[in-house]
């Protein structure tokens, strides 16, 4: 079958070849690698041998004619074989057996050629003229595309005019919901900020259960009294609390644990944070090791971070990774509540003001000052006969501090 | 454990790698009868002798080039180049040949070859001295690229370097050389080439540092703290490869990514930082992608250094900016 | 210049080899040309990438390879097929890699060569540190390296005879002076009067020998493989020869040298002055001369057949020989490119 022999770029990247002399007329044979004809590239004039043993049956192009790479140079095949451009037999450039010609199965660098189209320009040119787009974050673009707002619509409050997240979900809301009535729109603080998305997050992806109980804590303020009067300072009931809670913690490592995907990372340490009121917001501040601080050390500790909440010192660290929490409503007044757990633990507890309440205690009325208690945890791992068992025995170290303080 | 500075961390994981492996071999300018310029190959000559710790004439090509043949042989030659702006003599023998070796001779031969290049400036050291060329190097397939922020990843990670099968250029901050102690462990162990060390966790602000950066950083992540601002701190510690994992989920995390570095800006590590972060997290982020880096200039001398190099005060501006609006 | 065989066959000192070594030469100087020919007229069939071809020089590659033991390292040049291949790279690896196919720089298990280095000059360190790296493990063996007259010029080649002398490597560097780099002919290359006498500053020994005569390079480079191989250190050949094509397929030295130097060197030819001595001694007839060419002929086909008939490489494959594993994103990119 006949062989369409089509011109090679032999130059390094070569477009073209100009033939300058054939070496072997058509009708007459030609041997494997016998010289065929001479070209003249940009480069040099090259004589270019057959690829193949046979009868040159085409020339592709007359002398002085330019050829571009990859046009039909010449035609071999077999005697008395006939060849006719787009015609008769099909020509072929398989492979023959004997002589194994690459075909490249994968697709291959085509050369650059041509020039820059009028199309380009002419779509330059309305590009140009496209009104500005609205200035907004790529998270905001996303969000609003969500909620359906059309952000060239939406005046900006950002920075040079940016639309905010906030722009867009109030565009989103109903007519009505601004400029009315006369209401202020107060701009959140950072820390405000930080500490509405951080609630979201915890409430979104944590499913809550609490559980409330209350405590005789009788001999708890007791202690804490005979313990003002030998140190000559009141210690913060938070680190009463966290001496008792530590050794309920060590029994129950689900409630001082991490939940990663699918594995709950249960902590050998205590970290435990506390919840502190500040002007500007509430700040859970991480007291390190705090099973390893005896009770005057981590009542200290307590105070330091306190303080350091609410003038803003603390370093990063002692702002994270707090194992398991305390928050003292009690502090402010409080009773019971539904505290929200911090993100990337599984519990908290809230302490409310201890209140004298009329109990009965062997069959007599007393009064004793009880303390409510709200556990808060993560009902993905820990189930509510694991959180009442939990506070069950909290309450049990609450009302006998010999038992922890000793510890 | 014993208290080592970056410097010693590194004396020591040579000493490591001479005293367990015998086809180990030092080879550079002066590192054996002085030590080394910074006297980090120190007393190594004389336990080891002339032979096994090499002084080369002055021709970085050569300590390259012979190197490379060497580990091709078998050896596992650390060769140093006294200063990275020296490092260019050597640098066709890498781009052409050290980081090809396994691709042109598809695995048939290799070389696990270490290149030890003090970099970085800080020490108001003379011109050449003072550059921070890691995107050259990063920028040329085949190569591992790795720069230790503190002296346990200093030598955890050249003996690393030592053991990979493929050439690892180890890039040595001369600032933090003397400047930071810490303990190291007795003996031998590794800190794996290609996993980034996150310093710190924080969800409001990722700050990504490398070198002597990570010092800069690890200040402007305190100030930022004082207000509140929870700053999450990377040291990327292997620049090629890079952990694009803990980058991306970092930026997930926090929306805010400011990558520092000493290197001039264009076209720097912190552009690939930035172009990976809005490949992949694009969606998450709550501000563009900040660059605090060297200037497109040449280093400055001593007198003028200081306007070159970032600092605590251009980190916090820059972070500040992701946290408006 | 040494010379023990001039260009009528006329020896002129002793034969390093004996009558049946020099007609295995012969033979392969015979089968080198052919390949080299084949290779030019493949390129101009588009089936190679750009092509370097050596005629002429067939005696100093021969020559230098035959002088070294067959576990010794080669590093050597993209006009260094016939040196290879003596040595033990096979026809179809070096056809590949001129088709444009990395499994042409792979040479088979144990033989110690490295794929021909494209950049000039370079690779002459890679023999000073590989003969180093020998030494270290305890082994005897030597490096030689093979490089132009244009070579000389780079800085490498300086720092590559700095280092090799001052730490006694056993490296035989092999210079084949072949008049042009190029088109920059050696007169222009260098003021030196041979490249031989710049291993005076180097302190080593230099020779200059006529590079067209086979027994003058097998010669000098048995001297200086020994000298190696004993602890001597490393040796300068300048071996006198030409480039009798153009520099590559790409190129057209008309442009830079008259037709009469190529005329005047082609009475030169390092092949027909061994046929004319063995002929003088009776080891060489025309039956003889016509089966060699038909072997050498069948053989490199087979070769070109072989190298072209191999799938083309997949599309992840310039990604797992990166590294010895790749990195995750390097990972990716290869998924990214299937």
């Amino acid at each position: 079958m006949a062989y369409e022999f089509r011109l090679p770029d032999i130059g390094e990247g070569l477009t073209e070849a100009e033939v300058v002399r054939w070496l072997v007329e058509v009708g007459s044979a030609v041997d494997l690698d016998q010289p065929l004809v001479e070209v003249e590239t940009d480069k040099a004039v090259v004589e270019i041998p057959a690829p193949r043993q046979g009868v040159v049956l085409h020339h592709g192009a007359p002398v002085g004619a330019v050829l571009e790479v990859g046009a039909v140079l010449a035609v071999i095949g077999e005697p008395g074989e006939t060849w006719g451009e787009g015609g008769g037999d099909k020509p072929s450039t398989e492979v023959p057996a004997e002589t194994e010609e690459v075909v490249p199965a994968t697709k291959v660098v085509a050369p650059i050629v041509g020039s820059i189209s009028e199309e380009a320009e002419v779509l330059g040119a309305i590009a140009s003229v496209e009104p500005a787009r609205p200035q907004a974050l790529p998270l905001v673009r996303k969000l609003a595309r969500e909620l359906g707002v059309d952000l060239a619509a939406v005046a900006g409050s950002g920075p040079g005019g940016r639309v905010t997240r906030d722009d867009v979900v109030s565009a989103s809301e109903p007519d009505g919901a601004e400029g009315d009535g006369g209401d202020e729109r107060v701009r959140l603080s950072r820390l405000r900020r930080t500490i509405a998305e951080r609630m979201t997050r915890s409430w979104r992806e944590i499913p809550h259960v609490t559980t409330f109980d209350q405590v005789d804590a009788g001999r708890l303020l007791a202690a804490r009294r005979a313990l003002a009067e030998r140190h000559q300072r009141l210690l913060p009931i938070e680190a009463l609390v966290a001496k008792a809670v530590i050794p309920v913690l060590a029994s129950f490592p689900e409630f001082n644990a991490t939940l990663e995907g699918d594995e709950l990372i249960l902590h050998h340490r205590f970290d435990l944070g506390f919840a502190v009121d500040t002007p500007d917001g509430l700040v859970v501040a991480r007291c390190q090791d705090a099973d390893k601080l005896g009770l005057m050390d981590l009542a200290g500790e307590v105070s330091r971070l306190a303080e350091g909440a609410k003038a803003r010192t603390l370093r990063t660290d002692e702002l994270t990774g707090q194992t398991f929490s305390i928050s003292n409503i009690g502090a402010v007044g409080g009773g019971y509540g539904t505290p929200i757990i911090p993100y990337g633990t599984t519990a908290i507890l809230s302490v409310g003001r201890a209140q004298d309440h009329p109990v009965v205690r062997d069959g007599a009325v007393v009064v004793a000052p009880m303390i409510p208690l709200s556990l808060s945890y993560d009902h993905r791992v820990i189930d509510g006969g694991l959180g009442r068992r939990f506070m069950a025995q909290l309450i049990e170290n609450l009302e006998e501090p010999a038992l922890f303080l000793a510890g | 454990m014993p208290m080592l500075t970056l410097a010693q961390a590194i004396t020591d994981a040579l000493d490591c790698a001479l005293k367990e492996d015998e086809r180990v071999i030092l080879l550079g300018e002066d590192v054996g009868r002085t030590g080394g310029v910074f006297r980090v190959t120190d007393g190594l000559i004389e336990r080891y002798g002339s032979e096994r710790v090499v002084d080369t004439p002055v021709a970085e090509s050569g300590i390259v080039g012979t190197a490379f043949g060497m580990a091709v042989a078998g050896l596992r030659p650390v060769a140093e180049i006294q200063f990275m702006g020296f490092s260019y003599p050597g640098f066709d023998q890498v781009i052409s040949h050290v980081s090809r070796i396994r691709n042109r001779s598809r695995h048939r031969f290799s070389a696990p070859l270490v290149i030890r290049i003090p970099y970085g400036g800080g020490i108001g050291a003379a011109e050449h001295h003072s550059e921070s060329a890691e995107a050259i190097y990063v920028h040329t397939p085949g190569l591992k690229v790795v720069v230790p922020a503190t002296p346990h990843d200093a030598k955890g990670l050249l003996l690393a370097a030592i053991e990979d099968p493929d050439p690892v250029i180890f890039l040595e901050p001369i600032r933090l050389y003397r400047a930071v102690k810490e303990d190291v462990p007795d003996g031998h162990y590794t800190v794996p080439i290609g996993p980034a060390r996150m310093e710190r966790t924080g969800t409001d602000l990722t700050l990504v540092g490398w070198g002597a950066m990570l010092q800069e950083v690890r200040l402007a992540a305190d100030q930022l703290a004082r207000d509140g601002v929870l700053v999450e701190v990377i040291d990327l510690r292997t620049l090629a490869p890079l952990d694009a994992d803990v980058l991306v989920t970092s930026a997930e995390k926090t929306g805010r990514v400011v990558v520092v570095h000493e290197a001039p800006r264009t076209a720097g590590i912190g552009a690939e930082v930035a172009a990976l972060v809005q490949e992949r997290a694009l969606y998450s982020l709550q501000a563009p992608v900040q660059r605090v880096t060297g200037w497109d200039t040449v280093f400055p001398l001593k007198r003028t250094e200081h306007v070159y190099l970032p600092d605590v005060e251009r980190i916090v501006t820059a972070a500040r900016r992701t946290l408006e609006g | 210049m040494r010379q023990l065989l001039d260009p009528a066959g006329e020896l002129l000192g002793d034969a390093p080899v004996g009558l049946d070594e020099t007609r295995r030469l012969y033979a392969a100087m015979v089968e080198a040309r052919v390949y080299d020919r084949k290779c030019t007229a493949l390129q101009k069939q588009g089936r190679l990438a750009t092509y370097a071809p050596f005629e002429g020089q067939e005696a100093a590659q021969v020559g230098a390879a035959a002088a070294l033991r067959p576990d010794d390292w080669v590093v050597a040049t993209y006009r260094d097929a016939a040196l290879m291949w003596m040595h033990g790279y096979t026809w179809e690896a070096l056809v590949l890699g001129r088709t444009g196919d990395e499994r042409g720089g792979s040479p088979p298990e144990g033989i110690n060569i490295l794929p021909p280095s494209i950049t000039v000059g370079a690779h002459m360190l890679h023999a000073v540190g590989l003969a180093w790296g020998e030494r270290v493990l305890g082994t005897d063996r030597v490096a030689l390296t093979s490089f132009g007259d244009g070579a000389t010029s780079e800085g490498d080649f300086h720092e590559a005879m700095n280092f090799a002398a001052v730490f006694s490597t056993a490296t035989v560097f092999l210079c084949q002076n072949n008049h042009y780099a190029i088109s920059l002919a050696r007169a222009t290359q260098t003021r030196a009067e041979t490249i031989a006498d710049k291993s005076v500053a180097y302190g080593m020994p230099g020779e200059q020998v006529d590079g067209n005569d086979l027994f003058a390079v097998l010669t000098a480079t048995m001297t200086a493989v020994a000298s190696a191989r004993n602890g001597a250190g490393p040796t300068l050949i300048e071996a006198v020869t030409y480039r009798l094509g153009p520099h590559t397929t790409s190129d057209d030295p008309g442009r830079y040298r008259p037709a009469e130097e190529v005329e005047q060197w082609r009475e030169r030819d390092p092949l027909e002055r061994v046929r004319l001595y063995l002929a003088s001694q009776d080891r060489w007839d025309e039956e003889w001369q016509r089966e060699l060419d038909r072997t050498a002929s069948e053989r490199i086909e087979r070769a070109v057949n072989i190298a072209e008939g191999l799938d083309p490489l997949p599309a992840s494959d310039p990604f797992d020989r990166m590294f010895a594993t790749a990195s995750p994103l390097l990972a990716e990119q290869r998924d990214e490119a299937r």
